[in-house]
């Protein structure tokens, strides 16, 4: 037992990738609750929209976002509510609190890898499901508007995979309070509530006073989404847009390393509490 | 019942605080992003901030009461009893049904968001230069209950469609969270269809952006005389016994069924 609960980490990429593979394959099962979430998701989206515009009255451009970037804004944002997970997260949480935890240790793989592998395939899948349906609504109804040219595209998504990656390790580590918390939930609601404030998933982080903003840039929650909208929306580009990558690349590596360390501790302690 | 409920979750001191902490930040951190960026435009359609948090602190008190007492007839909630089956140990206890499901999720953790909305209604108050006779109180209290009595009585009906069907339970949400959200807001912003939508054919509009209205001494839309404004304590109760009919109804097709 306890050598199998100290996994050698290896890289087993055709394992990683089944994994992710049925992640992906799972966001499929009921498409009749992925519809109604489809169409909750639109009638939030109309109310988000008319305070949007009801606040921007007949000032043509706030802060480098038009009227119509801000609708496209909310397109972005209920387009990748499921898909980036910002309504919170707390899977590995629960196997950590059910004892299933050690059940997946002993599998010889990196849990690390393997979770955020099954969660890249979940996000994969609601981005499919749900996040293409809505921008395609949003296109159709109020005319959201696209990344500009390949290199714009581009952009946005080594962008939006960069969001994913600083997002699930900002979710992993939440969960990883389990290890130490039996009702981590509570901990878990209030990292959500930041998310949702810092990531810039209620209001564009641009809209923001210049002290509140200048806080922000010193956390990683700008990286999980509102530098993706920026990018998509033009608002940076060039070399402010790749900066801006990087910036998210930094964070990225340094939450997955904090993760991958929090992580061993709380196996560790598992290994106290469960002998 | 609730006095055990309350109880049981205030053991864990640490753990409670920071759930509760975790609730009011989710009003906190909403609120505080609408209104750190107001001031950058100006206003929202001619209201000033502190006429909105008249209309958000007075959804935002009566949502989390209102989900207090009737947490436990929300579709998630109640249709993990029904699919469980524990609902049919509410069938056989000798206590009155409704009675046991009310309060069946009293979440205490939520208590700090009614203080923190009881905050943001003050300051929408003292902002608004709203002058609070006994009459405006009377009338802001009265939208309070009629709101509670109405989102009850939609958990009700989304709790009763959960006897018939699990799948599109999640539909009552645009209607319950997303109701509570529309009124957060005043609904000249929504455009004339949403408006009247609301105001006619689903009656949210009376709740209490008639009533704030009213307080705030500007006129009804479409030439409604002032007496619309009182009539959220009418509206509400409207709605939830409309709901508890629905609900006797779904009872008796799940003690119908036999399962």
């Amino acid at each position: 037992m306890q050598a199998a609960l100290k996994p050698t980490p290896c890289l087993n990429v055709p394992l990683y990738a089944s994994v992710a593979r049925l992640g992906f394959r799972r966001q499929f099962a009921y498409p009749q609750a992925a519809l109604w979430g489809l169409i909750t998701n639109l009638f939030f989206g109309v109310l988000r929209i008319a305070v949007l515009v009801a606040l921007f009255g007949n000032t043509p451009q706030v802060a480098g976002y038009t009227v119509q970037d801000a609708i496209t804004y909310t397109g972005l944002t209920q387009a990748f509510i499921m898909a980036l997970s910002l309504f919170g997260w707390t899977d590995f949480m629960r196997t950590v609190h059910r004892g299933e935890v050690a059940s997946d240790l002993l599998r010889p793989h990196d849990l690390l890898a393997f979770w955020a592998a099954q969660d890249a395939g979940r996000a994969a899948g609601q981005f499919v499901l749900r996040g293409l349906p809505m921008l395609a609504l949003f296109a159709l109804i109020w005319g959201a508007t696209f990344p500009a040219g390949l290199g714009g595209w581009t952009l946005t998504t080594l962008s939006l995979l960069l969001a994913w990656a600083c997002g699930f390790a900002f979710r992993f580590l939440v969960n990883c309070a389990a290890f130490w918390s039996p009702d981590a939930v509570g901990f878990g609601r209030f990292a959500w509530a930041v998310l949702g404030l810092g990531s810039g998933f209620l209001m564009p982080l641009a809209f923001f006073p210049l002290w509140f903003q200048n806080v922000l840039a010193f956390t990683p929650f700008p990286s999980m989404m509102n530098t993706t909208v920026e990018i998509w929306l033009g608002v940076k580009t060039g070399a402010e847009a790749w900066t801006a990558l990087a910036v998210q690349l930094g964070w990225a590596l340094l939450l997955f390393g904090v993760a991958a360390f929090v992580l061993s501790r709380g196996l560790r302690r598992l290994e106290v509490a469960g002998g | 019942m609730l006095r055990a409920q309350a109880r049981s979750q205030a053991v864990y001191r640490v753990s409670f605080a920071l759930d509760a902490l975790g609730s009011a930040l989710i009003t906190l951190a909403e609120f505080a992003a609408f209104a750190l960026v107001l001031p950058r435009f100006g206003s929202l359609s001619g209201w000033t901030l502190g006429e909105v948090s008249l209309l958000y602190g007075l959804a935002e008190i009566s949502f989390v009461l209102m989900d207090l007492l009737f947490g436990g007839f929300d579709a998630p909630n109640l249709s993990q009893h029904v699919r469980s089956g524990s609902f049919n140990t509410f069938l056989l206890r000798p206590a009155p049904l409704r009675l046991q499901i009310f309060g069946s999720d009293f979440a205490l953790r939520r208590i700090t968001r009614v203080f923190l909305a009881m905050g943001i209604l003050a300051y929408g108050v003292m902002a608004s230069g709203a002058i609070l006779t006994p009459e405006a109180a009377l009338l802001l209290a009265g939208s309070v209950l009629g709101m509670i009595a109405f989102f009850g009585g939609l958990f009700v009906i989304g709790g009763t469609l959960t006897f018939w069907t699990v799948e599109s339970v999640e539909a009552m949400n645009v209607l319950t969270y997303g109701g509570r959200t529309l009124i957060s807001y005043p609904m000249d912003i929504y455009g004339q269809f949403l408006r009247k939508t609301f105001t006619y054919l689903i009656p949210a509009a009376f709740l209490s952006y008639f009533p704030v209205l009213h307080v705030l001494g500007r006129p009804l839309p479409d030439g409604l005389p002032p007496l619309a404004a009182y009539l959220s304590p009418l509206v509400g109760p409207l709605m939830l016994a409309a709901a508890f009919a629905f609900w006797r109804v779904g009872v008796r097709h799940y003690g119908g069924t036999g399962t």
